[in-house]
């Protein structure tokens, strides 16, 4: 068996809940996202390329799961062989995979389904593109809130020292 | 740090390998929660997401008042024509049919495409909704070989839509109503159209076989969406619940407005309403006229906007106004349920509703062009 400190190993599950959570907020918010577009493209072939644009968009969380859980990986030890995380920065690797964790499970949801609704007024009225971006874009603050928190505790947390 | 954390978990006895397993477990169960708790009300707008889409897509096509108010302004039934067939929605239909039979397959069509698109909890009622173009069918055919069309005059009379039409088709042949009922047998109507049949007998008036259709009809809708469980079938639930109840007062107007008594339009009528109980409605066939329909109607939530179409009424003596009015409250009522739940059977049933709204806006306006000067200014005052 590999020997694995524990701090490390705290970091592991803290990057699994990074992009475990973040990574299935973000696949029902494009699974919404697709559906509603899918309905759309079904009546009106010309939504092909906005239906695109919004089934895209919660696509970002799962990205800043992804890298958090990339760099708790680096910087724990885990890839690249350097020096194990204490168990101290382990417990804040968890709160690091945490907080994108869920800011991007409600993030995504959030954005899904307000694609969803935007990709319908499109379809309805051509002229909701851009109000409809802007309110699909919204819950994508809370995503970026839980992005930095993360980076912040990672900072300060001793973990990309 | 870290040797106090381990120092402290030996001193409960506690390696640091259970200590990792109860965080893995720990945060195992708060995430379980956190899931189930999100992904719930998620579960119920999933489904609706696609056929929002697709209805929301028609909505946008339908004609607008303008649009619609061109059309009025048609000079005869030949530009009223020409003026659909340059969109892109009626152009197929108008291509294969007259213009009254391609209005008809083209609401046919979208019922049979909502009932189609609908999650499964409330596909029942759609469906039921698309099989009312067989019932107008069956009905057309009862009364064609009963004033004696001959086959060409009856064809025309069908649409060329619905479950039962290849059956219906070879009808158009028959010779007489019963052929028609027989040749009916094996389907749903076969039952209630023998049981209205020694009616239709004594009397010889096909309204006896038509009504029994029209009431299966309105019970298999109301009965369709009983006791519903979930907030979308409660909306559909009450919009359905609205359009029966309407259409029993049209019923009844009509009724009244022939002077028809208890006696004679109690076995055409639904025993139970929506909001209209059995009660009510026994209170209702009562009335003596269409006033006194509108007094009797007091307490419940369709007097107030019957009370204005009533002095309308006995201005012209017209029963359209009524009916104008009932439609227009569906339409409303229709509106403020599609707001309730716009992530769901909302923008259906708000598409539905303002489908059936431009179909009978056209027809009243189809039907106006037929006559010779028809004023603009009237046909305006029909549509909803």
């Amino acid at each position: 068996m590999v020997d694995i400190a524990l701090g490390t190993a705290l970091a592991a599950v803290g990057a699994g809940v990074a992009i475990g959570f973040a990574g299935l907020g973000s696949g029902l918010g494009q699974g919404m996202a697709a559906a509603g577009s899918v309905g759309a493209i079904a009546e009106d072939s010309d939504m092909f390329s906005k239906g695109i644009i919004f089934s895209a968009l919660p696509e970002t969380q799962a990205i800043y799961g992804f890298l958090i859980a990339i760099l708790l990986l680096v910087f724990s030890g885990l890839l690249g062989g350097g020096e194990g995380l204490s168990t101290t920065a382990g417990i804040v690797a968890i709160g690091v995979g945490a907080s994108i964790g869920f800011a991007g499970l409600g993030s995504g949801m959030g954005q899904g389904i307000a694609a969803a609704s935007s990709v319908g007024a499109i379809v309805e009225d051509d002229e909701m593109f851009s109000k409809g971006i802007i309110f699909s874009a919204l819950p994508e603050t809370q995503a970026i809130y839980g992005f930095l928190i993360s980076i912040l505790l990672m900072v300060f947390g001793g973990i990309l020292a | 740090m870290a040797d106090e954390i381990t120092a402290l978990l030996e001193t409960v006895g506690i390696t640091p390998e259970t200590f990792i397993v109860f965080v893995v477990i720990a945060l195992v169960v708060v995430g379980a929660v956190v899931v189930v708790v999100t992904t719930r009300p998620i579960l119920d707008i999933y489904p609706y997401l696609n056929p929002n889409a697709k209805v929301r897509a028609r909505k946008g096509r339908l004609l607008t008042e303008k649009q619609l108010s061109e059309i009025a302004d048609a000079k005869d039934i030949g530009e009223v024509e020409n003026y659909l067939s340059g969109i892109p929605d009626y152009a197929p239909y108008l291509e294969k049919y007259p213009l009254d039979t391609a209005l008809e397959v083209n609401l046919a069509d979208n019922y049979n495409m909502i009932s189609r698109v609908v999650p499964e909890k409330v596909q029942s009622s759609f469906k039921l909704m698309s099989k009312k173009v067989d019932i107008t069918n069956i009905k057309s055919l009862i009364s064609a070989k009963d004033v004696g069309y001959n086959v060409q005059q009856t064809k025309d009379l069908l649409i060329p839509s619905g479950s039962l039409y290849d059956l219906l088709e070879p009808l158009t042949e028959a010779d007489s109503v019963s052929d028609i009922l027989t040749a009916l047998d094996g389907t749903e109507y076969a039952s209630i159209l023998e049981d209205a049949l020694p009616r239709y007998e004594e009397s010889q008036m096909v309204l006896e076989l038509e009504s029994a259709l029209d009431k299966y009809y309105l019970e298999s809708l109301l009965n369709s969406t009983e006791v519903p469980a979930e907030e979308n079938s409660q909306i559909l639930y009450s919009y359905i619940g609205i359009g029966i109840d309407l259409s029993i007062l049209k019923t009844f107007v009509r009724a009244k407005q022939d002077g028809l008594t208890y006696n004679n339009i109690s076995p055409y009528i639904l025993t139970d309403g929506y909001q209209l109980r059995e009660w009510k409605l026994k209170d209702l066939m009562e009335a003596n006229d269409v006033s006194s329909f509108v007094t009797y109607l007091e307490g419940t939530k369709y007097s107030e906007f019957l009370s204005d179409a009533l002095t309308e009424y006995e201005k012209t003596g017209s029963v359209t106004l009524f009916e104008k009015a009932l439609d227009l409250h569906l339409a409303e009522s229709a509106k403020s349920l599609s707001i309730k739940k716009p992530i769901g059977i909302g923008p259906i049933i708000g598409y539905l509703n303002k489908k059936e709204t431009e179909i009978r806006n056209l027809k009243i306006i189809a039907r106006a062009k037929k006559e010779t000067n028809y004023p603009v200014s009237k046909i305006m005052e029909l549509l909803v």
